[in-house]
């Protein structure tokens, strides 16, 4: 494990970044202006603005991880100005929206990611600024970018409200769900880099990616079905979930996909065996497979998502509960396809801090400040989840006459707020600090993305394949 | 006995054994939601998704209906009690930090204080006016504290937050109150009433099928409507204005819903009490009991048909009738037209007309004809097989048809029904209360630091005469460190520019 953290390269002079991420920026740019013609609306319409966004974001990211391998503090200065001319361009994306729809942009998943995208961006440069946290923008931007092309592969249309939704606490609760979670977001990336600096082993680091990587394709799991793997029915002209005709989700089977993500799971399972034998055997070199048993599962898991984007994209397939073939399509599946990228991500992650951990420690403010910054951030999470959960609880009062139904979303926003107290108690009462509160931190973000993605994937998942059979 | 209690008040007031029990209660939410539960999910759903001795086991379990079982609620109360055994035995030591705050600098308390800082002064008389001064300059407010041999000086801002960690215990606990209250008194279901119709019967849908419940008072819907969206509404302004769509087209409704609303009207023993024009998210509220608007529907009953009078077989000449059921309606030439029998679904057996179903989707209208000389001519019109009344009459009748987007359908409008979701969920005020006490307290919690400064003028033993500055804070301790070293540095400032030199140096005494 130490040959790899010494296998340091010399700090590029900086400016090949610089050009190919300004060229491709241009490019980018350029090849919009030029579509510009057929695509009709203002200029500053939500989509030109968005695409805009994106392309900022993307430099932003290249140039934030750029400084994060080689150290250019330039690098920072130009992220920053990308970051915030991409938050503009977002501002006005979400702007031009509310104008359009006439109401915030909170009431699809759609909307509430455009307002997810913008509390990131802006936390993050936040957190930059205000408190020297330079190197968050390299998980944070990426985090961003994911978004927006998730966000490119769902419906946008502007689609007036039912009328249980039609309730400013509606707004009011789902903007606090936005700022609350992407103040965890930032708290988590806070907390892993307190890891970083406290000097915990990088394999650890390994242990808890190929955690959540096992936990991605576990979860996909869910969906196989004698080899098949069964992805829900989606129809792109309609932009709509395909249901039957007593209203429940229809599920295609897509032959032999399963099988894929059966061998992608023991791939991510690897790493974590290797690691335990390593341990086991106290051999230093044990650790170098671990690594290229990481890069395997990381090239199996591109593979998995090629394959899944070619055989999604505009497929037609045999579905259980339906007489005919039914189409499906890439925005009907946003949770697989964010769960896989995040992976890829995740694992990228992993193989800087492997190369670079040196660089990035010298870069980082010191544990003190990182592990303050940590709770602070939680310390605004906290009360924004609280108010969270009154004003959807009010919201449901009012809509349905019950403030609390025991729906799992509700049941497992509660559990995020009992575990994030659980964080402030132990810090305050029992004076936990450092580790065990960044691992608390993490944990906590973990049932956030649970709570967000799992709940609605798995669980609604779980229901209503339960009702098929 | 005495012991016992003890024990027990002992084990409760742990916070350790609180966390326990509340991680128990975290627990077992979660696997709630990785069960199916009764009041949720209809009957017939859990009986397909799990197999009769697995489901029979759940029950037992109460693992079903987990939220309401009887262990769940009474972890829910031990959680309860163990906030507030905490709380009463932290308490006297707070009360006594919180009525009584230690203002006096004897030489003990200086040593034990975390932050402090020594100033040598040249001039020990003037010396505390100028640390006064340096006070108000950082916008401290200070307060001068006799002694019997010494004065000094103290100053404490937001004492309140030593107790905002008690606020919000007490807060979480009014919430769990609130809905413990509205859990054991309170009841929830559903009304159907078709419009014109009153009753006070609800039904309440419990995992194991339907009950009733009357309610002490009667509801009467006086009407009920669904307003659509327009087309013009459905599309976003960029489109419309691209394609230049007809305005008749814009303004055409689509089956998307925009608003319900219902006219209500409450009868207490036959007698109107009080009225209200209800809508999703505008519920009417009577006597505590709460009706909102949850759906809309049609009932198998007709409003009204729109026929289409033809005489002398001439098409052309067709008179436009509107006609409901029990009315008559008189037509050119002395004719009356009155409508018999409504069925919305038929068949046809025997050379008669039945009933199929409640589904207004192939109707069957019996008609009476009676002309200018009294004699009546009773007729089925059933548009299904052939859209025109067969007996021989000088006027014959046909239904109108309009085009909708499912296809062609007869023009008719049924009498609609209003869904209503009716509940009494008592202890609310305490919930609501609850909430809001809950995020004021978290406020003050996080962003309200109590702090106290101390100064007074002493003699070191090498220093010679110096000002003794102290301070403390309960929380948010990095920001105090900034706050007291700029207090530091505009005492030192402040001696300097009394005594007309610079400043004397300064030996700061923090502890990390």
């Amino acid at each position: 494990m130490s040959e790899a953290r010494i296998e340091r390269q010399q700090p590029a002079t900086g400016n090949l970044l610089l050009v190919l991420v300004g060229l491709g920026m241009a490019f980018l740019l350029f090849m919009a202006m030029l579509g510009l013609k057929t695509n009709p609306g203002p200029i500053y319409g939500e989509s030109n603005m968005l695409y805009v966004a994106l392309v900022f974001y993307a430099g932003a990211a290249a140039l934030y991880m750029g400084f994060g391998v080689s150290g250019i503090e330039r690098y920072v200065r130009l992220a920053s100005i990308s970051t915030t001319l991409g938050l503009v361009a977002n501002t006005v994306a979400g702007g031009h929206r509310w104008y359009m729809a006439g109401h915030p942009p909170f009431s699809n998943i759609y909307e509430m990611l455009l307002s997810f995208v913008w509390t990131v961006a802006l936390l993050t440069l936040i957190a930059e600024k205000g408190y020297g946290v330079k190197i968050i923008g390299s998980i944070t931007m990426p985090l961003a970018v994911v978004s927006v092309i998730l966000m490119q592969l769902m419906p946008s249309e502007v689609r007036p409200l039912v009328p249980a939704l039609q309730s400013t606490w509606l707004h009011v609760h789902v903007s606090l769900a936005m700022l609350s979670y992407a103040a965890c977001a930032v708290s988590f990336a806070l907390a892993m880099m307190f890891l970083v600096q406290d000097d915990m082993k990088t394999e650890s680091f390994q242990l808890l990616t190929s955690l959540g990587m096992a936990g991605v394709y576990a979860a996909m799991l869910l969906r196989f079905s004698s080899g098949d793997f069964r992805v829900i029915a989606y129809d792109l002209a309609r932009k709509a979930e395909i249901t039957n005709d007593q209203g429940q989700r229809v599920f295609v089977t897509i032959p032999d996909l399963g099988w894929l993500v059966v061998l992608v799971l023991v791939s991510t399972l690897v790493p974590i065996a290797l690691h335990f034998v390593a341990r086991q055997s106290r051999r230093e070199a044990m650790f170098n497979n671990v690594n290229r048993a990481m890069f395997i599962t990381l090239a199996l898991q591109v593979v998995m998502v090629a394959a899944f984007v070619i055989r999604v994209r505009n497929g037609v397939y045999m579905a259980a509960n339906a007489a005919a073939p039914v189409p499906t399509a890439l925005p009907g599946s946003p949770f697989i396809l964010a769960g896989m990228i995040g992976s890829i991500f995740a694992g990228m992650l992993y193989l800087l801090l492997v190369w670079r951990r040196s660089d990035l420690q010298r870069m980082l403010p010191t544990t003190k400040v990182l592990d303050q910054v940590t709770y602070r951030t939680i310390c605004v999470a906290f009360p924004l989840l609280t108010l969270m959960i009154a004003t959807g609880a009010y919201w449901a009062n009012q809509a349905w006459g019950r403030y609390w139904a025991w729906d799992p979303k509700e049941v497992w926003a509660a559990i995020t707020w009992v575990v994030y107290a659980g964080y402030l108690h132990t810090r305050i009462t029992h004076g936990w600090r450092g580790r065990r509160s960044a691992y608390f931190a993490i944990f906590g973000f973990a049932v956030v993305i649970f709570t967000f993605f799992g709940v609605t994937y798995l669980l609604s998942g779980l229901h209503s394949y339960a009702a098929v059979q | 006995m005495k012991s016992l209690w003890q024990k027990f008040f002992r084990a409760l007031a742990n916070p350790r054994n609180g966390i326990i029990l509340l991680l128990v209660v975290v627990v077992l939410m979660a696997v709630g939601t990785f069960i199916l539960q009764r009041p949720t999910s209809d009957p017939a759903t859990i009986e397909r998704a799990y197999s009769s001795s697995t489901l029979r086991v759940l029950d037992t379990l109460q693992l079903t209906d987990i939220y309401h079982a009887w262990y769940f609620v009474a972890l829910l109360g031990l959680v309860c009690v163990s906030i507030v055994f905490a709380s009463l035995d932290r308490w006297p030591k707070a009360w006594r930090y919180y009525a009584r705050p230690y203002r006096r600098t004897e030489p003990h308390f200086r040593a034990a204080l975390l932050h402090k800082a020594l100033i040598p002064v040249k001039n020990a008389g003037t010396a505390l006016e100028a640390a006064e001064r340096a006070f108000r300059k950082a916008g401290i407010p200070v307060e001068r504290e006799m002694a019997a041999e010494e004065v000094s000086l103290y100053s404490e801002r937001h004492r309140i937050a030593e107790f905002a960690v008690y606020v919000v215990h007490a807060s979480l606990l009014l919430i769990l109150l609130g809905y413990g209250l509205g859990h054991l008194r309170g009841y929830s279901g559903f009304m159907m009433l078709p419009k014109g119709e009153s009753s006070n019967r609800m039904t309440i849908q419990t995992g194991r099928g339907r009950t009733f419940r009357l309610l002490p008072f009667s509801i009467r819907c006086d009407d009920a409507k669904q307003e659509n969206y327009t087309v013009r509404e459905m599309i976003s302004g960029e489109e419309s204005s691209a394609n230049k769509l007809d305005e008749r087209i814009l303004n055409r409704e689509t089956e998307m819903p925009k608003q319900y609303w219902s006219e209500l009207t409450v009868l207490e023993d036959g007698r109107e009490v009080t009225h209200k024009r209800i809508s999703v998210n505008h519920p009417l509220t009577y006597r505590g009991v709460r009706f909102y608007q949850s759906s809309m529907g049609a009932s198998g009953k007709l409003d009204t048909v729109h026929l289409l009078a033809i005489t002398g077989g001439n098409a052309e000449s067709a008179k436009d009738v509107l006609l409901s059921p029990g009315q008559t309606v008189a037509l050119d030439g002395g004719y009356k037209l009155a409508l018999l029998r409504f069925v919305p679904d038929y068949y046809v057996l025997d050379h008669e007309v039945f009933t199929k179903s409640e589904e207004p989707d192939n109707p069957a209208f019996q008609l009476s004809l009676t002309g200018p000389d009294g004699k009546e001519t009773k007729m089925w019109l059933l548009p299904s097989l052939l859209n025109m009344t067969s007996e021989d009459t000088p006027i014959k009748f046909q239904a109108a048809v309009r085009t909708t987007e499912q296809g062609a359908a007869i023009d008719m409008k049924m009498v609609p029904f209003t869904g209503l979701e009716v509940s009494y969920i008592p202890g609310q005020t305490a919930l609501w209360g609850g909430l809001l006490l809950m995020v004021l307290g978290l406020i003050i919690v996080f962003f309200m630091a109590h702090t106290r400064y101390w100064a007074v003028v002493v003699k070191d033993q090498k220093l010679g005469p110096a000002v003794w500055v102290g301070g403390t804070t309960n929380r948010n301790r990095a920001r105090f460190e900034q706050d007291f070293a700029e207090l530091v540095e505009l005492i030192k400032a402040e001696l300097a520019g009394g005594a007309g030199k610079k400043p004397a140096e300064t030996k700061k005494l923090v502890k990390a």
